[in-house]
């Protein structure tokens, strides 16, 4: 067994441990702590990167690779069979380029978090108990312990922008904490239920002696529990209800009767209780994502929150949104994501336009940018809904480099609050001439996120579009008219960020007198060079040489993507069938 | 003469016979009569050692019901009084909650400033928990009316502790009279079933058939009667008018007894009533009763504490939400539901105890009485403000603390309830209480919110005892263990519970 999974979830942790028993005085070392702790994970991450093999199909119960499953909670429940949480994470194609994401952005945090005075030691233990959660969150295949991780997020998150955020840090705190509990709530809802509807098959068959305890997974054993569950030959008392993302996936592993099973036919407000528990899981992961029109916590928080938190928020966090989605939403209801794709895409392009419209209206730089994520963010959804492979593959694809460039963009909007303590746009012009340096990076960053070809941002921006296109003949799931739609987002992105680069890094150097006392600006100093230069090479590197990431995730990526659409479509037959008998 | 002669051996006899039942009660009375005869002496040394005697018998009853040599479990006293596993877990329950109190009150300083009646303070704990185990032990509706009069009374006492302060004075007469209308209420109800069954003995299977054969309205009616009298106990809407004022004016540790023992109490008997009224065809407005009264419960604690500005009141309410949780998961008839009732139970007993031992530290040291009060206090002590945090978090029911398991475990069994009946009103009770969790949150993390966004307001650094920081240790670490190994206690409930039925 291979433990490279939990060393990369618990180095962080780890971290925290020494930094939680270092006097609260030593702040170089707490600091120096952290950054040895994400410098771990990152070079962690990056060998699972290259060790990972990417031509494996992960799909059911095998594939997933450097699997860990160990026994956790198992409690028998008399009459009801038994209850198991399992102690379960392993890697594919989606999970990895989003621990690759976190082992990095980890690391630029760090660096960007060097200039933290106020309560080092708090700090640095928040940041680095986040980064174990949105690690776990990425790795773990149990429901409940991804449920554990992703609620775990909240908190350090809500101490990190209310303690050391901006004026109005504590609405803004207080904002992210509800809306973000609401949406956990209701994936709790779907969690309980599929919990009670599934088994896992290998368990029980050890429960039932047709193999032997710790026995491998026979296959054939596994297709006859799950016949004879079908059958209703397996006595309620041997069954083992799982939590276990895999088990899910497969339609067999339902036990017949029980709600969310796919011939259940139980309706709820004139909808398939399968397709009411999508939708709660799909508002729970949109909150996070965040679509519109459940995005407005994210600007407040983007806004109060100190630059690394924003980096984090927006680079990591949000992904875990994303990653829901195509992790766990779809693969178990494929049924309902078929039918409900065109909401999803519907969402993906309202937010693509809605973000964009308001982004153009923004005069506060780092609102511009926190509503250009809301804009890109919905092209997550729009390339997952057309069930495509270009587009599920251009939705990965965009949550990784929507993680490198959104974190340089909150660096590059950082760097400027740093010297003047204000981020208006109307109060600065022409900063190209005393920050040279700087305004280059700023290009970088803005035609990255604008989809300039070249970068990585055009990569994901093209495979979405070209997925959303050719969804109306391969997968009959979205109307053309709408990915049309779509691209007038790209057009407003341009828009945004050339009138903001216009208007404040060209033409005649000046800044608004009342920021002249207290601003000193100075081009970028050594240490906002070793946060930026990487990203933008990171940036162009997925930008020339895709198959870079696409070698590792499109198997996965197509694999997972063709399985959801075929399981779909058959199974959204079975549950309208169901409906009229 | 001869035949009542023998009449009298033989109830003599078979009271001794079942007298191994009442073990646990009478060590307690035995501590308690010792106590207040100890009470009458003046000498000081005395004085001082009433509170370690109460803890030595609390002890002695917490062993004898863990290692429960003392009885077979299915011998009955009386057929009044029944020591199966049920009650033995909430016996371990009550003497464990016992124990909190008596550690809690040794720290509380209004108590320590108290002139007279220490010793019979500590007296009325013992008898509150013999009145709990007694409550959790009959299984006849006579010994159930007696044995909630037990606690009540003790409980009417305890409130007037700090008999000089106005509050206290108003709370014990608030107390008083509800207590004394739902007493009413609930012997009216009782006289309703005797008549209907011709029995009292309510968990046997003749008091469940004459009930099945009686008229439905009556049955509903008398149902609804009783509750009101459990209701109380628990804190239930509509009988949960007390609990603000009590929590306002009672001692610390005595309010941290009330919403954990009376509380368990009354969810046992509940438990045991129920039970015959889980068929759904015959009993559905019992049923429906139950459910519109849980959702009530759940939506007034829930919202009313979100107004709330004392510390105090903001745990009454939020007691009052935690009994709508319980009667939630009372309801999903036709599951294994006892164990996690029982789970529930014991989180909410460790969770309560800590909160408050943390709200008695926040009082007497540094004179909180608002939410505002608490400003700046987790910055200055962070040790006491990250534990604070950890209670509030796991009286939310956020993961990793053992809150979320507890309700976890409720709510998989109201979906499987769900599954089964489809009754619709579990459903609404599901949505309800795992949303509600969102506004729970909202007045809970008002705390930490004051304890480390906001200012200090005094810069004077206080020494806290030892004993108060190891206490408030080790509640939460039983929350961390429970959420991660829950299975540890899960496994023991359910054994004890499959051995005496």
């Amino acid at each position: 067994m291979n433990f490279i999974l939990s060393s990369l979830i618990f180095t962080p942790l780890l971290a925290a441990l020494v930094v939680l028993l270092l006097p609260v005085r030593r702040q170089k070392a707490i600091k120096a702590v952290t950054l040895l702790g994400t410098l771990v994970q990152m070079v962690l991450a990056i060998l699972l990167y290259f060790r990972f093999d990417g031509s494996a199909f992960a799909n059911g119960q095998q594939g997933y690779q450097f699997v860990e499953k160990l026994h956790w909670i198992g409690f028998s429940l008399g009459t009801l069979g038994r209850f198991q949480i399992d102690y379960f994470v392993g890697v594919d194609g989606i999970s990895i380029s989003m621990v690759l994401l976190t082992g990095i952005i980890g690391v630029i945090g760090v660096i960007s978090s060097w200039t933290i005075t106020k309560n080092v030691k708090g700090y640095f233990l928040l940041y680095l108990l986040l980064l174990t959660s949105v690690t776990g969150c990425f790795l773990a295949l149990d429901f409940f312990l991804f449920y554990l991780f992703f609620e775990f997020m909240l908190l350090p998150m809500y101490f990190l922008i209310g303690l050391w955020g901006g004026p109005k840090r504590e609405y803004a705190a207080i904002k992210f904490f509800i809306y973000t509990l609401v949406g956990s709530l209701f994936i709790l809802i779907v969690m309980i239920g599929l919990y009670t509807s599934v088994i896992d098959p290998q368990a029980t068959a050890v429960q039932l002696g047709l193999i032997g305890a710790g026995g491998t997974a026979a296959p054939n054993a596994i297709l006859q529990v799950q016949q004879m569950l079908q059958q209703n030959m397996v006595s309620s008392a041997d069954m083992v209800r799982t939590f276990s993302i895999p088990a899910m996936m497969e339609p067999a592993n339902f036990i017949p009767g029980s709600l969310l099973h796919v011939l259940s036919g139980v309706e709820l407000w004139y909808l398939p209780i399968r397709f009411i528990a999508f939708l709660l899981l799909f508002a729970g992961f949109a909150i996070k994502v965040p679509s519109v029109p459940v995005h407005t916590w994210l600007p407040d928080a983007h806004v109060e929150a100190p630059t690394p938190v924003s980096v984090l928020l927006a680079a990591i966090l949000l992904k875990v949104g994303g990653y829901g989605l195509i992790r766990i939403v779809y693969p178990i209801f494929p049924d309902a994501g078929a039918y409900f794709s065109i909401l999803v895409g519907g969402l993906g392009v309202l937010s693509i336009i809605y973000g964009a419209l308001n982004a153009l209206a923004m005069n506060d730089l780092k609102k511009l940018v926190a509503y250009s994520s809301v804009s890109h963010m919905g092209f997550v959804l729009l390339g997952l809904a057309s069930l495509t492979t270009e587009g599920v593959n251009g939705a990965v694809y965009m949550m990784f480099s929507h993680g490198i460039i959104s974190a340089m963009l909150f660096l590059v909007v950082g760097v400027i609050y740093d010297r003047a303590h204000d981020r208006a746009i109307q109060n600065f012009r022409g900063l190209a001439k005393v920050m040279p340096a700087y305004t280059t990076f700023v290009i970088i960053a803005f035609f990255a996120s604008l989809g300039l070809p070249g970068f990585s941002g055009f990569i994901s921006e093209l495979l979405v579009l070209l997925g959303g296109f050719s969804a109306p003949e391969a997968t009959g799931m979205l109307p053309r008219w709408l990915t049309v739609v779509a691209v007038f987002g790209l057009l407003l992105s341009a828009a945004y960020y050339l009138w903001a680069l216009q208007r404040m890094f060209f033409g005649k150097y000046w800044i608004f007198p009342e920021l002249r006392a207290k601003a000193t600006i100075t081009d970028l100093n050594f240490r906002e060079y070793l946060m930026l230069a990487p990203l933008a090479v990171l940036a162009l590197l997925f930008g020339i040489l895709p198959n870079l990431l696409l070698d590792k995730i499109s198997v996965a990526v197509t694999g997972m993507t063709q399985l959801t659409l075929q399981n779909g479509q058959e199974q959204l037959e079975l549950v309208l069938s169901s409906l009229i008998r | 003469m001869n035949e009542q002669a023998a009449y009298l051996s033989d109830t003599i006899s078979t009271i001794k016979a079942g007298a191994g039942v009442l073990l646990p009660e009478l060590l307690l009375a035995f501590f308690f009569l010792l106590l207040v005869t100890l009470d009458l002496f003046k000498s000081r040394s005395i004085k001082q050692l009433l509170p370690w005697l109460a803890l030595t018998g609390l002890f002695a009853a917490l062993l004898i019901q863990v290692y429960g040599g003392y009885s077979s479990g299915k011998e009955s006293f009386l057929d009044m009084l029944l020591s199966d596993g049920l009650a033995r877990y909430a016996g371990v329950l009550f003497s464990a909650a016992g124990i909190f109190t008596v550690l809690l009150s040794l720290q509380n300083k209004a108590l320590e400033n108290l002139r007279q009646g220490r010793g019979e303070y500590y007296a009325l704990i013992l008898m509150l928990v013999l009145g709990l185990n007694l409550m959790a032990k009959s299984v006849n509706l006579l010994m159930v009316f007696l044995a909630i009069e037990t606690v009540s009374i003790a409980s009417y006492i305890l409130t007037l502790t700090l008999k000089e302060e106005k509050r206290a004075v108003e709370a014990g007469l608030k107390y008083v009279l509800y207590g004394t209308l739902s007493a009413g209420v609930m012997l009216y109800g009782m006289s309703f079933f005797y008549g209907l069954t011709g029995s009292l003995h309510y968990t046997s299977e003749g008091f469940a058939l004459a009930l099945l054969r009686a008229d439905t309205l009556l049955v509903t009616v008398a149902a609804i009667l009783v509750f009101a009298g459990f209701f109380f106990k628990i804190s239930a809407v509509p009988f949960h008018f007390w609990a603000p004022d009590v929590y306002q004016g009672a001692p610390m540790p005595v309010v941290a007894l009330f919403s954990t023992g009376p509380k368990m109490a009354g969810i046992v008997v509940i438990l045991r009533f129920v039970a015959p009224f889980t068929d759904a065809l015959a009993f559905r407005d019992v049923q429906l009763f139950l459910g519109i009264a849980a959702l009530a419960t759940l939506a007034v604690g829930n919202f009313t504490a979100l107004w709330q500005q004392t510390p105090r009141r903001l745990m009454a309410y939020s007691s009052v939400s935690h009994a709508g949780f319980l009667l939630t998961g009372l309801l999903a008839f036709g599951t294994d539901y006892t164990s996690s009732i029982l789970f529930y139970l014991t989180v909410l007993l460790f969770m309560n105890f800590g909160i408050f031992l943390f709200l008695q530290i926040a009082e007497d040291a540094f004179k909180v009485e608002k939410l505002a009060d608490f400003s700046g206090l987790g910055r200055l002590y962070p040790y006491l403000g990250v534990l604070a945090l950890l209670y509030l978090l796991s009286l939310t029911g956020l993961p990793p603390l053992a809150g979320f398991v507890g309700k976890l475990l409720i709510f998989s069994n109201v979906w499987e309830a769900y599954t089964l009946t489809q009754n619709s009103l579990l459903l609404a009770l599901l949505v309800t209480g795992i949303l509600l969790t969102g506004v729970a949150l909202f007045y809970y993390i008002k705390i930490p919110f004051y304890l480390f966004f906001k200012g200090n307001q005094t810069d004077e650094k206080l020494v806290i005892s030892l004993s108060d920081k190891l206490l408030l240790g080790l509640f939460a670490l039983a929350l961390l263990v429970l959420f991660f190994k829950p299975d540890l206690l899960l496994t023991w409930i359910e054994q004890l519970l499959t051995q005496t039925l």
